[in-house]
């Protein structure tokens, strides 16, 4: 696997690595897919470390997701979660995903601690779709993207991955928002469940080619 | 340029956020310290961005960043405290989303100015995404001369013409600048310009196709939407103005205060409507450019 020096790289995937700074869409309709696709690319490496906000799974389901996909990148990893008791140093709960204002808050705190210790972080929101149905008005998850998330990419040494689960309801056309967000987001990986442990992605946006993979689940 | 910012904190403490603010070349710290003091400030003077204590002494500083967010909603703000996130009642502000600064950092105040400055330059808490290209689709806008070029009775003739052909109340031709979008042309309605965050353009040019919404009742990325409901839009239809450098930099629309549907046909339509548009926007301003050539010959 070859990536150039400031790049991060992707266990278990055909990726070559994905650029610092880069934020990348990752959608799809059936959330274990999804899920086991986003550990993949959220995993820290030694150096690094991921931050999670997962809006409908626990603090240990996803640090379990990340030691699949990485050796011990669930220690590496700092989780707000919305599910279950904030048990531990690295998992803290948040009582209600659609207070943005207070998961804005201990999100971006997350990341500025995580900082103290290592410069290069992961960030992944797990699922973005949740956000915007607990939501009252879109444009408060789109203020919380572009308060938090992207604006930590921007500054920091970091990737980004937000997950969306398609078949959600979330109170709009799910796909002309995806439409939407995929032209502010530099990469889009939709993932397809094809078989009992295999999925299919569409990648777009990284490497500087697009392409559709086969991969083992 | 000089940027305003507003610092609110209580009297003890109001002079070490403004001095912060004013040690950045280009921010000028304006100070108001209370709740009262801060709305008043908001309500008549410009400012680019808003930086608040929690702690203040008619209120908390969430009542500062509510005020903002009704008056002047795409100003940043940064929460300036060492009052920890989780000790923050944020129950009755749950989306006003704000830049949060822990001032117990040992270099928070030296941090504070560089954040201000970056929320500024990079719209960083609008309520919508920009193009991932947005710095290069706005200095692609600034080629044209919209004030000085003959375009109005044209686009009005075409807003006339989408009117007719879907049967609509209103259309229009709008340019979507980085914090609002210029309408330009407008049947059915008399509109200047619209906050973008508040338009539906701002999504309808992320999108490569027509963006229909036939009925925005039923659509939560525009249902909560004031303005919207004010003008009396029901449905849209919007589709991009694409310029020769492959930027969109504004939509053609056709708006109903009914629901509506459009069948790909007059998807179709619609976009080329939009083509003839920016055909005719980019050969006005050839034909200036071309004037202004031969003049400095």
């Amino acid at each position: 696997m070859s990536i150039n020096s400031d790049g991060f790289g992707v266990s278990e995937l055909p990726i070559d690595g994905v650029e610092n700074g880069c934020s990348i869409l990752l959608t799809g309709e059936d959330t274990d897919t999804l899920k086991s696709v986003f550990a993949r690319l959220v995993a820290a490496d030694d150096d690094e470390r991921s931050i999670v906000l997962a809006t409908n799974a626990g603090g240990s389901s996803i640090q379990r997701s990340l030691n699949d996909a990485r050796t011990s990148a669930g220690s590496r990893a700092s989780i707000l979660t919305a599910e279950g008791p904030g048990r531990g140093d690295n998992v803290s709960s948040i009582d209600d995903v659609g207070d943005l204002t207070q998961v804005g808050m201990q999100f971006s705190t997350l990341v500025a601690t995580s900082q103290q210790s290592t410069a290069r972080f992961r960030s992944g929101i797990f699922l973005c779709s949740t956000i915007a149905s607990e939501v009252e008005d879109t444009r408060s998850m789109f203020r919380f993207l572009n308060s938090n998330f992207l604006t930590e990419l921007r500054r920091g040494d970091g990737i980004g991955v937000v997950a969306i689960d398609r078949s959600a309801d979330i109170g709009t056309n799910v796909d002309s928002m995806i439409s939407g967000m995929e032209t502010s987001f530099k990469a889009r990986i939709d993932v397809e469940k094809t078989g009992f442990n295999e999925a299919k992605l569409e990648i777009s946006g990284l490497s500087g080619s697009d392409s559709t993979v086969d991969i083992s689940l | 340029m000089t940027r305003t910012v507003l610092c609110v904190d209580d009297e003890k403490r109001i002079s070490t956020v403004s001095a912060a603010i004013d040690a950045e070349e280009n921010l000028s710290a304006i100070e108001a310290t209370s709740v009262d003091d801060a709305l008043e400030t908001i309500s008549e003077t410009t400012i680019v961005g808003v930086v608040t204590s929690y702690n203040l002494p008619d209120g908390s500083g969430m009542d500062v960043i509510e005020a903002v967010r009704e008056e002047i909603p795409q100003t940043p703000v940064v929460l300036f405290t060492d009052v920890s996130p989780a000790e923050i009642d944020t129950g009755s502000f749950e989306e006003l989303l704000v830049e949060y600064l822990n001032r117990d950092l040992p270099d928070a105040e030296d941090r504070l100015g560089f954040i201000m400055n970056d929320v500024i330059d990079h719209s960083a808490q609008v309520g919508f995404l920009t193009p991932d290209d947005e710095d290069e689709r706005l200095e692609s806008l600034e080629q044209y001369d919209i004030e000085e070029l003959p375009i109005e009775e044209s686009f009005q003739r075409i807003t006339d013409l989408i009117t007719a052909q879907f049967d609509i109340a209103v259309a229009f031709v709008g340019l979507i600048e980085k914090d609002e979008e210029n309408f330009l042309a407008c049947t059915g309605a008399d509109w200047d310009s619209l906050t973008r965050e508040d338009t539906m353009c701002t999504h309808s040019m992320l999108q490569e196709d027509v963006m229909v919404v036939e009925d925005i009742a039923n659509d939560k990325r525009f249902n909560k939407n004031e303005q919207l409901e004010n003008l009396g839009i029901v449905s849209y239809a919007g589709a991009n103005m694409t310029n020769s450098d492959g930027h969109v930099i504004g939509q053609v629309c056709a708006l109903d205060h009914e629901a509506k549907t459009y069948t790909a046909e007059e998807k179709h339509q619609l976009e080329q409507f939009a083509d003839t548009v920016m055909e005719i926007l980019e050969l006005r301003q050839s034909l200036r450019d071309a004037r202004g050539l031969e003049v400095s010959q």
